[in-house]
Parts: structure tokens; C-alpha cells; sequence
């Protein structure tokens, strides 16, 4: 059977699957940016748990999804079978570009530029969110940009743990031997990423012209 | 197109030096095995049966690959011998529609693999390596749960978690809901095979179907129910081993043999945990159940 012949007798299937999958990435990137970006300009704060925390979320970013869901599994709230556990492993993944690139943009600012700022007067909250963070935009919406593309890719193994998602076509494939199946859960998820780099490259370009 | 017939006849003169050579290897029996433990001790099984019998030198290839690739090394004569399931002989090799006649699809693959491959199918093992539907010990225990059909009233109250491949095939969910009358409070999960032992053994679902010999069953605390109403297609596990070498050395014929119905489901699924659970040698587990089993 080919794609289009797929799609087309399971259309409901699949825009169910892809509602899902945008689903889980955009709760998952929304919580890994309400966490991340305080994160990050917290770093710049407290420069001695730079170190420990970046090194956390590295090593977190390297356990494979199937070891991290083995761990979710057992736990209490965020553990258990279904969209939960898919999305904390989602924001565990989506953590590390965030933070790094919101501390990298801050630190990044030109201390002549914060010292001027101070010198007018400015609180330490003025200073971030009148200077820090829009000198800085541009690096954290990349790093944004990174953590979101990943995420289209990543949320594919949701289907793992049974928070329906893409992964479905392609796990199901995978397992039924069947290359048709694995493509109508690869392509979709392929050009989900394609867009979502595209608007977020956009946003950036955006940025970088109003910061000239 | 002159090119490709040279190829093609380069091909088959690379074949046929591969054959010489296989010839040349002498009396040297190849033990092969698929790519997952169950096959590898198995495999391990028979080469130290065949060495201990027969003295003859054995050369073990396990963790090959799949199973169309131990089917194609076999007939190749890559390898001599490995160990297959009537089953997936039948319907994965064979291309039959499943079938439950245990008898009738050894027979059948018996004289199918004879007449078309010149392999010979030696005497089961004792076990069968099929779904099996798993739960924990303790509600097996609270709710006397020994059979499948044990299950359908409770199955309201539980939750189901399943691996895709059981969700899809022929002979997975659909049919085995209505073969026992099961109805689950809501549709299965689907996830990851690996995944639904630790969702079951942590209680997050009730029922899973796992693989009848896996050693997980027993470490995690789960039990297999019986089929009772012989739903899952047959899949016992015996020797293939190629004709040729078996008319060449009897003994090996009979050094198999040996082996027939010595192994149960369960016997297996401990000498499994052995290997994925305690992490033991293949080679020192077989060489044990062999000191203890075969005298």
C-alpha cells in the first residue's frame, strides 16, 4: 500500500496522531521554557551552580528515552503510562539547550552596557528585563529554536509509553515489518520539524533586524 | 546489460567458491542462533551436545540476526544447525496462515523443510515460545486466576497494556478477546514490549501479553495463564539441522534427540532468567542444566 492510499483510509487515525504529537510538544516546550529560562538568568545570579546544574541537565539529556521511561514508571505524579510521563521526559530532554543558551545570552552582555545601566539607577530586576534579556534574545530564542526541533523528533518515543503521538506509526511498523507505516509517522513528524525551525528562524531573523 | 550478465556470473562463481570452501571446512559442525538470548543458549545447548557425543569440532555463530537471515545461512551452509519454532517456521518461512494443530504443523513444516530446503526437523525441546498472557502473582493469588478464561470477570475493573506487534497481528488482541469474551475498562495501551513488564509489575497496568519463556515473568513477580481454549498458534522450538551432515554423522541425529521434551516452558524461562536476569555465562548455564538434566 502506498502513503498516500494509507493516509487516505486512515486520515482520522493520523490527524489524531498528529494533534497529539503537536500536543505533547507544545506542553512539553511550554513547560521546559517556563523552567529553563528562569533557570538560565538564575545561573547568571548564582555563578557556583552553573557547574552542577548544567552538568545535571547534560547528563539527563544522554539517558536513553526507554532507561529514562523504565525510571518514570514506578513514580508517583509524573510517572505511570500515558502523556504524563511522555511529557516530563519531554521537558528533561528540551531543559539543557534552554537553560544553557538563556545563561550563555546574559553572561554573553557586554558589562560595559550593564554597568551603564546600573549607573542610571536600574534594580537588579530592571537591569534583566530592560537590558540582560533583550540583548540576549536572540541566543535564547535559538536556543528555543534547538529545544523545539528536538522535541518534534524526540516526542516520537511517547508512542513507547503509550501517550499515542507519531512514535504509534512508527513503533507499529517497526514492529510489523512494514516500511509504509514507519514513513506515515516519519514524514509528518519530518516536516513538523522543518516548520517549526522554519517559523522559529523566522522569529529569530525578526529579532536580530529590530535589535539593529 | 553485458555488465550485468558479468556480474551476474561473477556472483555466481563468488557462490561458488563460498560453496568449495564451505565443503573444505571439513567435518566441522556450525551451530547458529537468532539474535536474542532464548536462542543463544539454546544454540549453546546443542553444540555442547553435539561436542560431548559426538567429538566431533563445533563452531558456534551465535546472535546471527533475525530469522530470515539463520534460514538463508543455513541453506547456504553458512551454518549446520540452529534452533527454530514450528510456528514461525510455518506461517514466517512457510507463508501458511496460522494454524492451532500443534502436531499438524510440525508434520507440516517437517515435510516442507525436507522436501524443499534438505533440512531436517529434529524432535522438540518441551516448550513452547509463544504470547503469553501475564499477570501479577498477587491478583493471580487473590482472584484464582490460572487459566485466560479465569479472567474475563475481572477484566472490567483492569487495564490492559500491550506491544504493538500484539495490537496488529492476526493472531494478537482482536482475536483473543473474542476468543475468551474479554472486555478491558477501557481500549489497551499501546507501548513499548519491554516497557509493559515494569508498567505491570509497578501497577500501572493489570494485564500485559509478554513472551511465554521470558525470564522477566518469574524475577518481576508475574505469572503466565494457561491458553485454555488454545488460542495462540503453536510455537515449539526444535533442532533444524541440514540433512546433508545428519546423513554424513548419525550421531548427531541422535545427540539431538536427546534432548527432546527435556525442557519445559518453565525450565526455560529459569534457564532464560539465568542469562537476562543474573547475568550469567550462556555457556556455563548450558553446561549446568546439561550436568544435571542429561547424566
Amino acid at each position: 500500500m502506498s502513503l498516500f492510499q494509507f493516509y487516505a483510509h486512515n486520515s482520522r487515525e493520523a490527524l489524531t496522531l498528529i494533534g497529539q504529537h503537536l500536543y505533547l510538544v507544545a506542553v512539553s516546550t511550554g513547560i521546559a521554557l517556563a523552567v529553563g529560562v528562569p533557570g538560565g538568568v538564575l545561573l547568571t545570579r548564582r555563578p557556583a551552580w552553573r557547574g552542577p546544574v548544567l552538568g545535571l541537565a547534560n547528563v539527563l539529556q544522554t539517558i536513553p528515552s526507554l532507561a529514562l521511561f523504565g525510571f518514570l514508571i514506578p513514580l508517583p505524579f509524573i510517572g505511570g503510562i500515558g502523556a504524563r510521563t511522555a511529557i516530563v521526559a519531554l521537558v528533561v530532554y528540551a531543559l539543557l539547550p534552554i537553560v544553557r543558551n538563556t545563561y550563555t545570552g546574559i553572561a554573553g552582555v557586554d558589562p560595559a552596557v550593564r554597568e551603564a545601566g546600573r549607573g542610571m539607577g536600574m534594580t537588579d530586576g530592571q537591569l534583566l528585563a530592560m537590558v540582560e534579556l533583550p540583548l540576549a534574545a536572540g541566543v535564547i530564542l535559538a536556543g528555543i529554536r534547538v529545544a523545539t526541533v528536538v522535541s518534534v523528533g524526540t516526542a516520537t518515543i511517547a508512542g513507547a509509553i503509550g501517550a499515542g503521538g507519531l512514535g504509534v506509526y512508527i513503533f507499529r511498523g517497526a514492529d510489523m515489518v512494514n516500511n509504509t507505516l514507519i514513513l506515515a509517522g516519519a514524514l509528518p513528524a519530518a516536516l513538523m520539524a522543518l516548520a517549526a525551525d522554519g517559523l522559529l528562524g523566522l522569529a529569530e531573523r525578526k529579532l536580530a533586524w529590530r535589535a539593529r | 546489460m553485458a555488465g550485468a550478465v558479468t556480474g551476474g556470473r561473477r556472483l555466481a562463481l563468488a557462490c561458488g567458491a563460498l560453496l568449495a570452501v564451505g565443503c573444505a571446512r571439513g567435518d566441522r559442525v556450525v551451530v547458529g542462533a537468532k539474535n536474542f538470548t532464548e536462542s543463544d543458549l539454546l544454540a549453546e545447548l546443542v553444540a555442547q551436545q553435539i561436542e560431548r557425543r559426538t567429538g566431533l569440532p563445533v563452531e558456534r555463530r551465535l546472535h546471527l540476526g533475525g530469522t530470515f537471515v539463520c534460514h538463508r545461512a543455513i541453506i547456504a551452509g553458512k551454518i549446520d544447525v540452529y534452533v527454530e519454532y514450528t510456528g514461525t517456521a510455518f506461517t514466517a518461512i512457510l507463508n501458511h496462515a496460522p494454524l492451532a494443530d500443534r502436531d499438524g504443523v510440525y508434520r507440516a513444516v517437517a515435510a516442507e523443510y525436507a522436501e524443499r530446503f534438505g533440512l531436517t526437523w529434529g524432535k522438540p525441546f518441551g516448550f513452547d515460545n509463544t504470547f503469553a498472557i501475564v499477570v501479577r502473582r498477587r491478583d493471580a493469588e487473590r482472584y484464582g486466576l490460572r487459566r485466560i478464561s479465569d479472567v474475563a470477570p475481572v477484566a472490567p475493573r483492569w487495564k490492559a497494556a500491550f506491544g504493538y506487534e500484539f495490537l496488529e497481528r492476526a493472531d494478537g488482541f482482536a482475536g483473543l478477546a473474542r476468543a475468551y469474551g474479554l472486555r478491558f475498562a477501557a481500549p489497551p495501551t499501546a507501548m513499548a514490549l519491554g516497557l509493559t513488564y515494569r508498567a505491570l509489575a509497578d501497577g500501572k497496568a493489570d494485564l500485559i501479553a509478554g513472551n511465554s519463556t521470558d525470564g522477566l515473568i518469574q524475577a518481576l513477580g508475574l505469572v503466565a495463564l494457561e491458553d485454555d481454549r488454545h488460542y495462540f498458534p503453536p510455537y515449539e522450538a526444535a533442532p533444524v539441522a541440514r540433512a546433508d551432515l545428519l546423513g554424513r554423522h548419525p550421531q548427531i541425529a541422535r545427540a539431538l534427540d536427546e534432548l527432546a521434551g527435556k525442557i519445559s516452558e518453565d525450565a526455560m524461562r529459569r534457564l532464560n532468567a539465568l542469562a537476562d536476569v543474573e547475568h550469567q555465562d550462556i555457556a556455563a548455564i548450558a553446561r549446568e542444566w546439561i550436568a544435571r538434566s542429561l547424566p
